[in-house]
């Protein structure tokens, strides 16, 4: 269980979070909804402290991890996985050292800033890479790779972490359609097999209602709406998008008609 | 990432550009006379040029006993450009990192690193070797400090900005996976900076070597101090046998890291 209570973030004056809290259970596939710029990135991104909330408190089973510092801070954040936008792999490093970052806290300093891998470590990644269909690209730069492929090296980062939940921020907003549903689809996978927590931000109602168990909606830096994905009315939706829910709606009838079109014809994707 | 910068608009009066190349004009005549430029003097000065010239040639070494001295002089030349360049490059890296704002332990010691760049590059090369001729005495090692000290100040800088200008997407990844700072630099920053602080490295190399052939002319070894014992006696073809050997080497060291640097930078260019 990660409880966030009473969340707030301030940049240089201005509220990006206020008053946020919510309770998410393990094991649910959560997605936070609303507009860009309704603060959900700098929700994501307080619960695993890439931003130091200024007010309010995350704990996690109980322990607080608003307050962590140096090692502690380090084996939280290698406990919640974190899935990017832009991937944030490093483009000029191989695949295979990409995905080992996501084992750097656990290894020793000295033979690690050397890139003097472990072979158990090594295995475990190139298991990872295999689970996402990338065995046979390990050698290559993360750099030379298509977005749909590196988005999946980071999910195999995540996955090597062995993280309790994964926090995607807006994972599939650089994707094609075709790569939008394999990233989406590794992201179940995981929360299905492995039984992870999942948070995912997404601007796409149609992808929210398809994969989420429940959605949390947001709207300058409140939640707005809490529930499950059935809940979420078109009222609901022309509050939280204000006069981008005509757009919403229209793409979520497009991309439907289009998720039916591709259907139909598979041989065309 | 799209970062158009504004285009400024420039509107000034026609007469402003008139007001200013007559004060330039002025500013020139001025300094011209100042320092006591004369038409005689110059066209009496080319003449002996002239006769120097003539007198250059042929390029000659004199016996084999000097050509073997001018060749191991200038390979110290070439060491002290090598020397220096590299001891400034490993000293400035852990330095720049102070230095960067994106990388720096405190602002204290970051206003402090950037000062000290600063201060390092404001004095040049010629009176770093001046200083360090009387520290430690004529000969190479005054040569290697001298390139050392202000290649310090450059590469601090230049490695600084450059860690700055890095994508903080990849630093973002490693910490987010648990990483330390450490981590982070090694992994996220420096694959990043590594092709440009290694193409900075070549060509102050490159540039060095010239710089070391000046600054043996104060006493810092190398083929300066050579060069400059043959204008002082007058040797003319020796010093045109001198200049000739200078031109090729540097040449030489040109094309290589050029080429060197054109290796690396192609290695980056790739998609995305």
């Amino acid at each position: 269980m990660l409880s966030i209570e009473n969340l707030g973030k301030r940049f240089g004056g201005k509220p990006a979070l206020a008053g946020v809290t919510a309770g998410i259970a393990d094991g649910s596939f959560v997605g936070v909804i609303g507009r860009s710029g309704a603060g959900k990135s700098t929700l994501l991104r307080c619960i695993n402290r890439l931003v130091d909330p200024s007010e309010g408190r995350i704990a996690f089973h109980g322990k607080d991890v608003t307050g962590l510092r140096g090692k502690a801070l380090r084996d939280w954040r290698s406990s919640c996985g974190m899935i990017f936008q832009q991937f944030n792999l490093t483009g000029r490093l191989d695949v295979l050292t990409n995905v080992l970052m996501g084992r750097i806290n656990h290894m020793s300093l000295v033979p690690a800033l050397l890139k003097a891998w472990p072979d158990d470590e090594k295995l475990r990644a190139l298991r990872a890479l295999d689970r996402l269909d990338l065995a046979d690209l390990a050698d290559q730069r993360a750099e030379s790779l298509s977005g749909g492929q590196q988005q999946r090296v980071a999910i195999a980062r995540t996955l090597v972490q062995d993280p309790r939940i994964i926090l995607a921020d807006e994972p599939v907003a650089s994707l094609d359609p075709r790569n939008t549903k394999i990233v989406m689809d590794s992201l179940r996978d995981l929360h299905r097999e492995a039984g992870i927590t999942v948070m995912c931000n997404l601007h796409s109602l149609e992808l929210a209602r398809e994969y989420c168990t429940r959605l949390i909606g947001m709207k300058a830096g409140r939640v707005v709406f809490d529930g499950t994905p059935e809940m979420l009315t078109d009222d609901i939706v022309i509050d939280l998008y204000g006069l981008e829910a005509n757009d919403v709606l229209d793409l979520e009838e497009a991309a439907a008609r289009q998720l039916n079109g591709s259907a139909a014809l598979p041989s065309a994707a | 990432m799209a970062n158009a910068s504004p285009k400024t608009a420039h509107a000034a009066p026609a007469w402003g550009g008139w007001l200013l190349t007559l004060g330039a004009i002025a500013v020139l005549v001025f300094g011209l006379w100042h320092l006591g430029f004369s038409l005689t003097k110059f066209l009496v000065g080319l003449g002996s040029l002239g006769k120097f010239v003539v007198l250059m040639f042929p390029p000659d070494w004199g016996d084999n006993a000097s050509l073997w001295r001018y060749i191991k002089a200038l390979a110290e030349t070439v060491a002290i450009a090598l020397l220096g360049t590299t001891l400034a490059a490993v000293i400035a890296f852990p330095l720049s990192l102070i230095a960067a704002r994106n990388t720096t332990v405190s602002q204290i010691l970051r206003f402090f690193a950037r000062r000290g760049f600063d201060t390092l590059r404001g004095v040049d090369t010629l009176v770093w070797a001046l200083i360090w001729v009387n520290v430690v005495g004529l000969g190479p090692f005054a040569g290697v400090f001298a390139i050392a000290i202000s290649d310090i100040g450059s590469f601090g800088k230049l490695f600084s900005e450059a860690i700055e200008a890095s994508d903080k997407r990849p630093v973002e990844g490693v910490i987010a996976s648990g990483g330390s700072r450490l981590h982070a630099i090694r992994f996220g920053i420096l694959p990043q900076v590594a092709p440009v602080l290694i193409s900075q490295y070549l060509y102050y190399f490159e540039s060095n070597t010239r710089s070391a052939t000046i600054i043996g002319i104060v006493g810092a070894g190398g083929i300066g101090l050579e060069l400059s014992e043959m204008i002082r006696t007058l040797e003319w073809q020796k010093v045109a046998f001198l200049i000739i050997m200078i031109l090729i080497t540097v040449s030489v060291i040109d094309r290589l890291s050029t080429q060197l640097r054109t290796a690396i930078a192609g290695s980056k260019a790739t998609p995305n």
